[in-house]
């Protein structure tokens, strides 16, 4: 029996819940339940699910504190990995509650699970405005509680129609208002820079607030800004300035360095006042992360120049005192620092080679592996021995570092470090880049690079890296080819390598390459035989290596034959079965390139194994004669990178002279008329192939061209007085032959491999002073920077040749090119990453938004207003469609009001010319709105 | 001035006490961060700095007893140095919200975790208030707010 007093039960409940007496499971029961769990993952997993679907049914419910109280449960299980999206309408509802607690928690979650999701955000607009109608006397902190959440949500639609009450809010008497309505301003603006354009003044006044924490709110604000586009703020350094020195809170000072940083980018001219001053303040302030804040000031702010070496010192002398301290977050943020100044200029850094060798021996791995990277700037000839002895000491797995040496502590310590694998990937790289620095100018003596390379070899094969065996054979293979005098000793420790079981299987590039220079170099070698078998006993190559093993074993095959002298035929036959039957079991690999390779190779070696049959006193002419001029016709030099795709640039091929004359064709023709029909059918076969495309229709060039081959001549031989009579008949030919194309024609055919490049009439073209020919300039180019620096370096033993390659084609292209030039191309192809220049940030610039800044101007860009009208028109009414199935009662109606304003809109962006005016109007509207306010604000300013 | 991606707390056992993402990453992204952030900060030693890289850009962390406190921030344009300022901030501010904050209260409190964080760290990670009493003082007046708020509904 129920008394009409006695309160129900459930009344009881929804009295007490405000007192957080609930009896339904609170956040302290689910956090409990989680950890009474335990260890134990099932009941956890089925804890969580039960509590999950309790939620579910709880959100749900009209009770707004029961719905808070789910919705805090859902916030905390998000930490679970639980995705609470599906809540977000609920979330909303608690959001809207007139009461503090609901409020907080509402925007908490919204907080948390609202990031960029369209439709929900939609519909949070409505809510926000109306929590932000600021009529100069609301709840500081519910205003507070909306500011905070606000910057989540912050939306371009949302940000205009905002905008006004934030303004206002900047006159409030609070500070706590103030400063939040600044940092919820920041959003605003990267959503809606107009509005930031139309009120600047009103803005940047607050930089002059009385309060300390809205002037710091505001200089955060612009220095963020700033970072994504300096410009407008430029106009404000002498104020920045003027505040940078009476201001005595290093967080201030901090932003204002940061600000400064951004805005000398743009603005090259603020570096001779500031950085004075930026130094005074660096020796008087004790505060660390001021001092490193001004030298990252100074150094990305590019306010020290390549060759202001006093700025250098005094910025490196405080990462010096930076990086001998214990504390390892200095360390590391100080070699970072190194590093960048090194990119500015590598003379600043090398003299300090003792520190840089101190931090590779740090105990953590992260700052040893930054001290990798400033390597490059710090070696030389003397102490590239000592690092690379103590980089391959680091391969041991286990790394003791004694700590008392860096802590400076009586008691000794031996710390156990982990090398992991990464870095010593990492070491391995950098080994290598600072020994071929330059074009190996540091490295004092080839056969101890040579063991280096070699120690290295077998120590990296346990990393399974490919990218290491890839180096370290392109290395082996550099040194084979650039260091003439180092060829006998550098073969046999390639042979080493190659008979060495272990590396071929693990590093199987290092193989590979090592496989193509015996190859290259088989002249070297004198048991061929030997070589030979150890390769076809290799199984399981891959097939870029085979690619390569199958040439090589041909090239060693043709230099035993022909090299070593008394050579028994029996050996010979042998050799040839076990090729044949290498080849024969490679003949049908997958890998065409193998494939094709090997079946030349196969037959060759067939048609070799016959002609041994025929005779067997002695070698037959296919193996003495015709097998090395295969390989042997030409030495191979290094080539500059690039040098190919310059040359097929630059070269032409002459097209307009004929091989013969006319009356010389005719003769011929005249002499092999007889033969003429069957050869005449064979050339237009090779037509077909496309490969001499300028045989377009002529027989009688067709003809021209076979008794070029035949006779061997080349059109060179022809004299220059010839070569002019034929060229202008040519031309006059040319005109009238339609078969012609014109222009970039001849650039095209160069591309393919053809006896007809013509080097002479490229010079006529690209250098027209010079009249040598560019032959003789690639010797130049490869003679002239190895004499150099054999003057230079009286002392080092082996020479190195030097990349060759041609010079740019620029307007004094005639004259040499230096050593020093050729060096530097070859320095930043190997070492990029020290010598170039920093990047500037504007290249990395990101705007969140379409939108241009034309902040003062006043004038708005109308195309890319459009644009963007347009595009925030589809995005509402894309969002909408999907909203009106939802249920929500709070803010539908202004919705679907909207929704059809869009469609509208956007219909009438279908329809062309009509859209531009439309969105122009629309464009208008919002401006004068904002102009609007100011005059009618400031009574609302006052009362407060 | 530091452009904070997220901010996570981690316990010594790799769970996850709190976190808090400026930037915008879906869900997956999240636990994978989370996840190898955990691994990687834990298995790092004392004496070793408290920076790391990770994906694109830098981790700051900062181990408070048995809490980790990690922070990512943006690779090229902030001080690290600060970044583990404004966690010392956060810490303290806890510490005498708290009075004494041990990894329990974070756990059982975590909304007021947040609040503080929302007041330390303002405006998407981009700014921080760095007055302690400032902090704690809108946290205060906002709880006493709640607590009359309640109190009101009750009495009507």
């Amino acid at each position: 029996m129920t008394s009409l007093y006695a309160p129900s039960a459930d009344d009881v409940m929804r009295r007490l819940r405000p007192f957080g007496l609930f009896f339904e499971k609170s956040l302290k029961d689910l956090i409990k339940g989680i950890r009474s769990c335990g260890e134990n993952p099932e009941e956890l997993e089925r804890f969580l699910s039960k509590t999950l679907s309790e939620c579910r049914q709880e959100v749900e419910s009209p009770d707004l504190d029961l719905k808070t109280n789910a919705v805090v449960k859902l916030t905390y299980l998000e930490m679970y990995g639980f995705d609470m999206s599906w809540a977000n309408f609920y979330i909303l509802e608690v959001m809207s509650s007139s009461r503090l607690q609901h409020k907080r928690v509402g925007y908490l979650a919204a907080s948390q699970s609202f990031h960029k999701d369209p439709d929900i955000l939609m519909l949070a607009t409505n809510l926000l405005k109306k929590d932000l109608k600021y009529d100069g006397n609301n709840d500081v902190l519910k205003m507070g509680v909306t500011l905070s959440g606000l910057s989540t949500m912050v939306t371009a639609p949302l940000a205009r129609d905002i905008c006004g009450d934030l303004f206002s809010m900047l006159g409030s008497s609070k500070p706590y208002i103030r400063k939040k309505a600044i940092s919820a301003l920041f959003k605003v603006f990267l959503q809606y820079p107009e509005a930031l354009r139309d009120n600047f003044d009103k803005f940047v006044a607050k930089l002059e607030d009385e309060d300390m924490s809205v002037v710091s709110a505001t200089v955060s604000v612009i220095c963020e800004l700033s970072k994504k586009n300096p410009r407008p703020f430029v106009q404000l350094s002498p104020l920045l300035y003027e505040t940078l020195f009476t201001i005595d809170n290093n967080w201030i000072i901090i932003r204002l360095l940061k600000l400064f940083t951004n805005l000398s980018q743009v603005e090259p001219k603020l570096r001779a006042k500031v950085l004075p001053k930026i130094l005074e303040l660096m020796e008087v302030t004790s505060a660390t992360s001021v001092i490193y804040e001004s030298i990252n000031c100074i150094v990305k702010g590019r306010m020290l120049e390549p060759d202001d070496f006093d700025t250098a010192l005094s910025c490196l002398e405080e990462l010096t005192k930076f990086c001998n301290s214990n504390d390892p977050n200095l360390r590391y943020i100080s070699v970072v620092l190194f590093y960048k100044i090194g990119k500015i200029n590598t003379g600043f850094i090398s003299e300090f080679n003792t520190l840089v060798i101190r931090l590779l021996k740090d105990v953590d791995i992260s700052i040893r592996s930054r001290a990798l990277e400033l390597l490059e700037g710090i070696t030389d000839d003397e102490n590239i021995a000592q690092i690379v002895q103590i980089l391959v000491k680091q391969f041991a797995d286990k790394d003791v570092v004694l700590a008392n040496k860096l802590l400076k502590q009586t008691r000794q310590e031996n710390i156990e470090i982990e090398v992991p694998n990464s870095y010593k990937i990492k070491m391995v790289g950098t080994i290598l880049r600072i020994c071929s620095l330059n074009n190996y100018a540091n490295v004092p003596d080839f056969d101890w690079y040579l063991a280096v390379l070699s120690d290295l070899c077998v120590i990296s094969q346990d990393l399974r890296n490919e990218n290491i065996g890839l180096q370290l054979g392109a290395e082996l293979r550099n040194i084979m080819v650039k260091v003439p005098s180092m060829r006998e000793s550098c073969i046999s420790t390639i042979v080493g390598l190659v008979s060495n079981n272990d590396i071929c299987r693990q590093l199987p590039m290092v193989f590979r390459e090592c496989l193509w220079c015996v190859g290259e170099y088989s002249s070297l070698v004198s048991n061929g035989n030997d070589i030979i078998r150890l390769v076809i006993q290799q199984r399981r190559l891959t097939p870029e290596v085979q690619q390569i093993a199958a040439q090589a074993l041909i090239k060693i095959f043709s230099s035993w034959c022909n090299t070593s002298g008394s050579i028994q035929i029996n050996d010979v036959k042998e050799v040839i079965q076990e090729l044949i039957a290498f080849f024969e079991s490679l003949s049908s690999s997958k890998s065409f390139e193998v494939q094709e390779r090997c079946v030349e190779f196969l037959e060759f070696f067939k048609l070799c194994a016959e002609s041994l049959e025929q005779n067997d006193e002695e070698l037959p002419l296919l193996i003495t004669e015709v097998l090395p001029s295969f390989f042997n016709a030409y030495e191979l030099n290094p080539i500059l990178h690039g040098t190919l795709k310059k040359v097929q640039n630059s070269l032409s091929i002459d097209l307009d002279t004929p091989f013969l004359s006319e009356d010389e064709v005719r003769k011929l023709l005249e002499e092999e008329s007889s033969k003429h029909e069957a050869e005449s059918t064979l050339a237009s076969d090779l037509d077909m192939d496309g490969e001499f495309e300028e045989d377009e229709d002529e027989d009688v060039e067709e003809h021209a061209y076979k008794d070029e081959q035949l006779s061997g001549r080349n059109h060179t031989d022809l004299t220059e007085e010839e070569k002019r009579v034929l060229e202008k008949e040519r031309r006059k030919e040319k005109l009238t032959n339609p078969f012609y194309l014109e222009g970039d024609y001849e650039d095209y055919v160069v591309k393919k491999e053809n006896p007809l490049i013509d080097f002479s009439s490229d010079q006529e073209r690209n250098y027209p002073e010079s009249s040598s020919l560019l032959v003789g300039e690639f010797k130049n180019v490869s003679e002239n920077p190895m004499k150099a620096k054999k003057e230079r370096k009286k002392k080092k033993k082996a020479e190195v040749l030097v990349d060759e390659g041609v010079p740019e084609p620029t307007g004094d292209a005639a004259v040499l090119p230096d050593p020093q030039l050729a060096r530097s191309i070859s320095s930043s192809k190997n070492s990029s990453r020290i010598n170039l220049k920093m990047q500037t940030k504007l290249e990395s610039f990101n705007f969140d938004q379409p939108q241009q800044y034309v902040e003062d101007s006043g004038i708005v860009g109308t195309e890319g207003q459009h644009e963007i009208d347009q595009l925030r028109a589809k995005f509402a009414g894309s969002s909408l469609g999907q909203d009106m199935d939802e249920e929500v009662v709070i803010v539908k109606r202004k919705k679907k009001k909207r929704s059809k304003d869009k469609k509208h809109s956007k219909k009438k962006d279908g329809k062309g010319h009509l859209t531009h005016e439309e969105s122009e109007k629309r464009d208008s509207v919002p401006a004068p709105h904002v102009e609007d306010f100011p005059a009618s604000d400031p009574p609302a300013q006052e009362p407060l | 001035m530091t452009q904070i991606k997220y901010m996570l707390l981690v316990s010594r056992q790799g769970k996850v006490r709190l976190m808090r993402w400026y930037s915008a990453y879906d869900s997956k992204e999240r636990s994978k961060i989370s996840r190898e952030l955990a691994t990687m900060v834990l298995a790092r030693k004392a004496k070793m700095c408290n920076i790391l890289e990770y994906q694109d850009h830098k981790v700051v962390y900062k181990r408070y007893a048995s809490l980790y406190f990690i922070c990512g921030i943006s690779s090229d344009s902030d001080n690290e140095l600060l970044t583990l300022e404004v966690i010392h901030r956060y810490v303290e501010a806890m510490d005498s919200y708290f009075n004494n904050v041990c990894e329990l209260d974070i756990i059982f409190n975590f909304t007021k975790a947040y609040e503080i964080l929302n007041e330390v760290l303002v405006c998407d990670g981009s700014m921080t208030e760095t007055s302690k009493q400032a902090i704690l003082r809108s946290v205060m007046t906002m709880d006493s707010l709640e607590t009359s708020d309640n109190l009101d509904q009750v009495l009507s």
